[in-house]
């Protein structure tokens, strides 16, 4: 698509903030492989959105060119408010730092307890001392673990080390926090969970970009839904819901 | 970077040690394996070292001066010694060198070509005196190789003789001293510093006024200088050869731990950090594990080094003291523990650092 019909076509959300941008972008591995093929898209602030497909759909491409992990072949990306495109190696560390990671498989350090998993994000921004504690403790009870601080990973259920990573995501008080499969590995109810706790938190602003599987997620929470499938947009219902 | 993110890292870092403690053990088990390997080569080659050292302090060098004993006997002046027995009117004032040969000197007066009873005038020598003596002591000892330089007077000399006879033997060289005066010279016995010198030195000292004579042992000299260059060779490339087996091992038990924990560096990238803040952590584990290893290894040495001494000293004789080489060794272990603690970890944490697209998937 040219340049001049791409921004026509997104002169008619000029008024919402824009914190994910994907102008024309392509994505093919050294191996062959094309995982993206001319992807347009646009999500504003405080949206939540969906992101389905099967495998191989090219979800996990968009995912790591949103945080910078693997660099797009073509077309411009955009991600609060850096140019991934001309980004240097450098400055990778200071775009992840507004944006929150939620891994499906958790991603705890096992051999820190659930405090100090939290605080970590934090002191990678360079945080100390009393803010910390406040934080970590704040985070924490935001998603029910307050009691749990001193626990060490391998001690917590499934949902309950996924609801440390997503206190970890949410610490540092991020404008976006990017979910990979965040259910995919604990129990249905635990799923609901946790999607209302990013509902809550995408209610106070927060923008939410969750990949899933789950098509009752989808389903049940009225939200934006992408349809990724062999590396292009089969569908993005902007209005919310699924069919 | 502020100075609580720093203190943070090097927490990070001892907690690391202890989290990641069946690790670390191995780690330090290789280290201190490695360590007392080349220390105890170290001290080996100490201890060899000192005996050729003390083998090179017997190879004495014997600088014998043109003193008045050797205007008396020397094979140039012989024929004129004889005529002075004969004549035995020529006198001259002997110098205060010559003070063995008082009885003969007492008689002595001058006679008009300066000769003295035995026929011989100063300018038939050149070491006059116990002065003149002491200063070609002072100048052999003056030359940069020279490491003692004793003066034996001929007296002395010729005691130092007579007590290495048998009993009663010395009684039949009285007539040396009483009739015709000390045949020996003073002389200034010369230790060296480096054998690899000698030929040079025995120059320098020829070229001096007043030295008649060099009676040395080369050819030993030579062979302990061989000896020691091979000693010192073999010790250099056995000790180095050493530090690279441990620098290979320490590296490969790191590349196993890195192993380990790639999946805290992809956290720790994927929430932000800087490549600085992954390897800090890390860094002052190594540095830890290295500084550990070091005093174990010291300990370790100390204990087999005084057990081991105290059976080969009573059969070998001297040995290096531990305490003479246990600052050398420590600052030994310590630079190997540093330098493979910290190479071990950055090095093998930038293949970790640089690969991208691990973020994710935590390969």
């Amino acid at each position: 698509m040219a340049e001049e019909q791409l921004l026509e076509s997104f002169a008619g959300n000029t008024a919402l903030e824009p914190v994910i941008e994907f102008r024309g972008v392509s994505k093919t591995y050294p191996s062959g492989t094309h995982a993206l093929e001319d992807v347009n898209i646009r999500i504003n602030k405080g949206e939540f959105v969906f992101v389905v497909g099967s495998s191989g759909a090219g979800k996990s491409t968009f995912m790591k060119l949103i945080m910078r992990e693997e660099k797009a072949n073509t077309g411009i990306i955009n991600v609060n408010g850096f140019n991934l495109t001309k980004m240097s190696r450098k400055k990778v560390p200071l775009l992840r730092r507004t944006m929150g990671i939620v891994f499906q498989d958790f991603r705890l350090i096992p051999t820190m307890n659930v405090f100090d998993n939290v605080a970590f994000a934090m002191h990678v921004v360079g945080e100390s001392g009393r803010g910390v504690r406040r934080e970590v403790s704040k985070a924490l009870s935001k998603v029910g673990l307050g009691d749990k601080a001193r626990s060490m990973p391998m001690q917590l259920s499934g949902g309950e080390q996924q609801r440390v990573g997503l206190a970890r995501a949410l610490v540092n008080s991020p404008d976006l926090i990017i979910a990979d499969e965040p259910t995919g590995n604990v129990d249905p109810n635990m799923s609901y969970e946790i999607v209302n706790l990013l509902t809550e938190i995408n209610k106070r602003g927060t923008t939410i970009l969750m990949v899933t599987h789950d098509h009752n997620l989808v389903r049940d929470f009225k939200h934006r839904v992408i349809m990724l499938d062999k590396g292009r947009i089969i569908a993005d219902n902007a209005a919310g819901g699924a069919e | 970077m502020k100075f609580s993110s720093v203190r943070y890292l090097v927490k990070e870092g001892f907690k690391g040690v202890w989290a990641n403690r069946l690790m670390s053990l191995a780690s330090i088990g290789v280290l201190v394996a490695c360590m007392v390997v080349i220390g105890l080569a170290i001290l080996i080659s100490e201890n060899v070292t000192k005996a050729i050292g003390n083998l090179e302090k017997e190879n004495v060098v014997m600088v014998y001066m043109k003193d008045y004993s050797w205007a008396l006997y020397s094979d140039t002046l012989e024929s004129d010694v004889e005529n002075a027995e004969d004549t035995s009117s020529d006198e001259a004032t002997s110098g205060a060198e010559s003070t063995e040969n008082s009885d003969n000197s007492e008689d002595n007066a001058s006679t008009e070509d300066g000769a003295d009873k035995n026929g011989i005038k100063d300018t038939d020598y050149e070491i006059h005196n116990d002065e003149e003596a002491e200063e070609l002591r002072a100048k052999i000892e003056a030359l940069p190789n020279v490491d003692k330089a004793e003066y034996i007077s001929s007296q002395s000399g010729l005691e130092n003789v007579k007590e290495n006879m048998l009993e009663g033997q010395a009684d039949y060289f009285t007539f040396l001293d009483d009739e015709y005066g000390n045949p020996l010279s003073a002389a200034v016995k010369v230790t060296m510093k480096d054998m690899a010198l000698f030929d040079e030195t025995i120059k320098q000292i020829e070229e001096l006024n007043g030295v008649d004579t060099i009676r040395s042992h080369g050819e030993l000299a030579e062979k302990i200088d061989a000896i020691k260059q091979g000693i010192y060779v073999a010790g250099f490339w056995i000790i180095a050869i050493l530090v690279i087996i441990a620098l290979v091992i320490v590296s490969n038990t790191i590349r196993v731990t890195m192993y380990n924990r790639k999946l805290e560096i992809s956290i720790m990238k994927a929430v932000g950090a800087t490549d600085t803040f992954v390897r800090i952590p890390f860094l002052v584990e190594g540095l830890i594990i290295g500084i550990i290893s070091a005093l174990i290894s010291e300990g370790l040495i100390y204990f087999c080094y005084r057990v081991a001494t105290e059976k080969i000293s009573a059969i070998l004789g001297t040995v290096v003291k531990f305490g003479e080489v246990s600052w050398y060794l420590l600052l030994v272990f310590i630079g190997i523990g540093l330098f493979a603690g910290a190479f071990g970890s950055v090095i093998m944490i930038r293949k970790y650092l640089k690969r991208e697209g691990s973020e994710f998937t935590a390969i």
